[in-house]
């Protein structure tokens, strides 16, 4: 039993050694490992665990979901930085939650420097207030201007809150921002009444916004949301915001070279394209839009400059 | 009424007494298997079930998702180590039962609390869900503080004996609950730049070492081996008539774990701690908590399992999931197009109602097979102490690093080992510490919150009618043991 295993792993490694040297020409020869940064049954492993069969069928390979979670996905970002860059290791996050990690404290490694590959769907926050208050935003506004209102946030340094920072700083209003772990204690402080408004990712309110007992004023993107097609944009209301969009896609390790790349990055384009991922996407009001590697590499040094602005406040 | 009965005969057909069965089967497994827990067990079963029915997914879902806890108390009894968080408290009594060689007895009350506790969970669940959850909705950052400070009342009377070191424990189980990110000012605190503990101390890590890796290091320093029992005294029916000879108890418990399930945003580990702890207070003979006494397990296996539903009351009334394993639920709900929230039990009452069904099944499912199975386990605890604990410690330390895949958690539960260790020499329990650990920082972040919404008035701690209750709930609980005493003094006068 053991004398086969053991000869078994001699084949196994003798024709990897003897297949290495076609390397980059028939990418890929042997099973890809998948990092996802958050735990197994969320957003991001979700999405993951949903395209990795139609990825497995465009490259030929099998493809290995292992979740590094830890310091919200820090821990894997440094060792996926000392990665080696051969097209065997991949990760999948919800960016940009590395690059305002960096701004945060001291990191061993950066967004800036991962080889971007592609993304496959985007989502945008939500300004969300109790039913029973606001009708309209400009209500809220008002309101808002008067007295300084306690906003709920998914998480100091989130997304959310910068997101937030930014619409009140082009609002010119001021919040009593009240942080949560994650969206699901905000949405219910929220529900209770105990805070005025939040800000939050569409999916994580859409429950209660559907039965009435929340209302969403304002989507803080350049686009209408199709799960939403009611809830208008800053541009509807004549006010110039810039955003942070947030993409979940795939990262290669630093310097993978560009022929690995482009194979990977054909592969997640049409496996995004697949029905059996629409389907889910649909399910779960995941808003698609295929990234190429390039216009992900322009939002990672987008991103940049954005946060630096923030900085200060977010470290507050 | 109509819905129910059509609920049950799509429950009966056989596919999905099939998937009940499998789903139950499984969740006992995943549970069983050191670092594997409902959330990850779930993920992994997602792939299989995708083309299935709707409602019979579902029901496979259910069934593991409840019964994966089930599976986590057989290892925390038998080999001293805790399945998943929620079955922090298992380990109290259940593991030194299996030392006085009660093993069939400890499986027995574990599983008939599994079957009572799920039960009374899903009564509540099914009878009341939109009501708690509008009930749940009324706890803000106040009233959460509150829950929590009378919940840290309660130790209290776990130090019982050893007050002074009692409450230093409990001091550093608070402390410790301080290490990591601050959600509230965003900074990192006493990390010292290590990123594993960037997340808080990691509770089911921390177990393994005060518990598991402790009793190594006892059962290596004594020079002779310490025999056990050379066979099994008692067996599973014994401890099913034990477990039935306390109503009240049941009840107590029942109504704790269902409270600690409801609110969202307290963890399930502290459900069967704080039943554990509140039995005890109650108890005529406290001293022989945590030394093998069945009502413990009884209290702490009750509240885990009662917790489960109440846990999904917000999840599938709100659409707000109360733990990660309820989140991961919710999800799937939603990939099968079921979008849980106050408009669910219209919309898709035959699927909710169908759960519901199978859910109360399953209850009955699983303490058939521990009566048939399971017990069967208990003679694991006949090998010898020098196979046995060198085993639990390999297995634990294996879970520990499953986790998270991390090599670093295996240091901290090596750590916290020799804190347990000396913790032991010095004559100090380890429970307040865990008790401190779990609710620290549910005290300080609702602290925090509530002064940030009043804008630093104190006012809000009292403005409610729920937070008036709490504040005399926990008068109560402080003075409550000295009035029964000083009530006597007063009308016997001083003997």
């Amino acid at each position: 039993m053991f004398k086969s295993a053991r000869i078994l792993v001699i084949v196994v490694a003798v024709c990897g050694f003897l297949w290495a040297p076609a390397f980059g020409a028939d990418f890929p020869t042997k099973p890809i490992k998948l990092i996802v940064t958050a735990g197994a049954g969320g957003g991001e492993d979700t999405e993951a665990r949903a395209l990795a069969p139609f990825l497995e069928k465009h490259l030929g390979t099998q493809i290995m979901i292992e979740n590094q979670t830890g310091a919200g996905g820090k821990i894997a970002f440094e060792k996926f930085q000392k990665v080696e860059p051969d097209g065997y290791t991949l990760i999948t996050y919800t960016f940009p939650k590395s690059v305002i990690m960096e701004f945060q404290g001291k990191t061993g490694y950066r967004t800036k420097d991962f080889t971007p590959i592609a993304a496959w769907s985007r989502s945008s926050q939500l300004l969300v207030v109790h039913a029973d208050a606001w009708k309209t935003f400009d209500e809220f506004l008002k309101a808002a201007k008067a007295k300084t209102l306690s906003g709920g946030l998914s998480g100091r340094g989130s997304t959310t809150h910068l997101m937030g920072l930014i619409a009140l700083d082009e609002l010119d209003i001021k919040a009593n921002w009240v942080p949560y772990e994650g969206a699901a204690g905000s949405v219910t402080a929220l529900a209770g009444k105990h805070l005025d408004f939040t800000i939050c990712l569409s999916t994580s309110a859409v429950s209660l916004i559907n039965a009435g007992k929340l209302r969403p004023l304002l989507l803080f993107s350049d686009k209408r949301d199709p799960y939403l097609p009611n809830v208008p944009i800053p541009k509807d209301l004549g006010f110039t915001m810039s955003f942070i969009p947030t993409l979940r896609g795939i990262e290669a390790p630093p310097n993978t070279p560009p022929a690995i790349v482009k194979i990977l990055e054909d592969a997640i384009g049409k496996a995004a394209k697949e029905q059996g991922f629409l389907d889910v996407a649909k399910k779960r009001q995941i808003v698609l839009q295929p990234v190429s590697s390039k216009e992900f590499g322009k939002a990672v040094a987008d991103v940049y400059t954005k946060i630096a602005k923030f900085q200060d406040m977010l470290k507050q | 009424m109509d819905i129910v009965l059509q609920a049950i005969a799509f429950v009966f057909q056989w596919q999905n007494l099939a998937a009940l069965l499998s789903g139950t089967i499984y969740g006992i497994v995943i549970g069983v298997l050191p670092g594997l827990g409902p959330s990850a067990g779930m993920a992994l079963a997602l792939p299989l079930v995708l083309k299935w029915h709707p409602a019979t997914a579902l029901i496979f879902m259910g069934a593991l998702y409840k019964c994966s806890n089930y599976g986590g108390s057989l290892t925390a009894i038998l080999v001293n180590t805790p399945g998943d968080a929620s079955n922090a408290a298992t380990i109290l009594d259940g593991y030194p039962l299996c030392e006085k060689g009660k093993g069939g007895v400890a499986l027995g009350i574990s599983a008939s609390a599994a079957m009572i506790g799920g039960l009374v969970g899903m009564v509540c669940l099914i009878l009341c869900a939109p009501l708690l959850a509008e009930f749940a909705l009324k706890f803000g950052p106040a009233e959460y503080f509150l829950t929590a400070i009378l919940a840290l009342s309660i130790i209290a009377a776990v130090v019982q004996g050893a007050t002074i070191k009692g409450l230093i424990a409990a001091g550093m189980g608070l402390l410790l609950s301080t290490i990591g990110f601050d959600v509230i000012t965003g900074q990192l605190r006493f990390t010292f730049g290590w990123a594993p503990i960037e997340d808080g101390i990691p509770l089911i890590q921390a177990l393994v070492g005060l518990f598991a890796v402790t009793q190594a290091l006892v059962l290596a320093q004594s020079a002779e081996a310490i025999s056990r029992l050379t066979k099994l005294s008692g067996s599973f029916w014994e401890g099913v008539f034990t477990y039935f000879r306390h109503p009240m108890a049941i009840i107590r418990a029942s109504a704790i774990g269902l409270f600690v399930g409801i609110l969202p945003a307290v963890g399930q580990s502290s459900a069967g701690l704080l039943a554990w702890a509140e039995a005890k207070r109650e108890s005529k003979h406290p001293e022989t908590f945590g030394t093998g006494e069945p009502e413990g397990l009884l209290a702490s296996e009750t509240s885990t399992n009662a917790c489960m539903p109440g846990d999904l009351v917000c999840t599938i009334a709100l659409g707000i999931p109360g733990s990660v394993g309820a989140a991961i639920f919710l999800g799937v709900m939603i990939i099968f197009g079921i979008i849980p929230g106050p408009l669910v039990f219209a919309e898709k009452a035959d699927v909710i109602y169908s759960l519901f069904v199978a859910l109360v099944l399953s209850s009955f499912v699983v303490f058939i097979l521990g009566a048939t199975v399971a017990r069967h386990l208990a003679a694991v605890t006949l090998l010898p102490n020098e196979i046995i604990v060198p085993s639990i410690l390999v297995v634990s330390l294996l879970g520990s690093f499953a986790i998270r895949n991390m090599m670093p958690d295996v240091i901290i539960s090596l750590v916290f080992g020799i804190v347990g260790y000396i913790m032991l020499r010095g004559g100090f329990t380890p429970i307040p510490l865990l008790l401190g650990l779990v609710l620290g920082e549910m005290v300080e972040t609702n602290y925090h919150r509530a002064l940030m919404i009043s804008g630093g008035s104190y006012s809000i701690f009292f403005g409610s009618v729920i937070c008036k209750i709490l504040i005399l709930l926990t008068i109560l609980s402080l003075v409550g043991p000295y009035l029964g005493p000083f009530w006597k003094t007063l009308t016997q006068g001083e003997k």
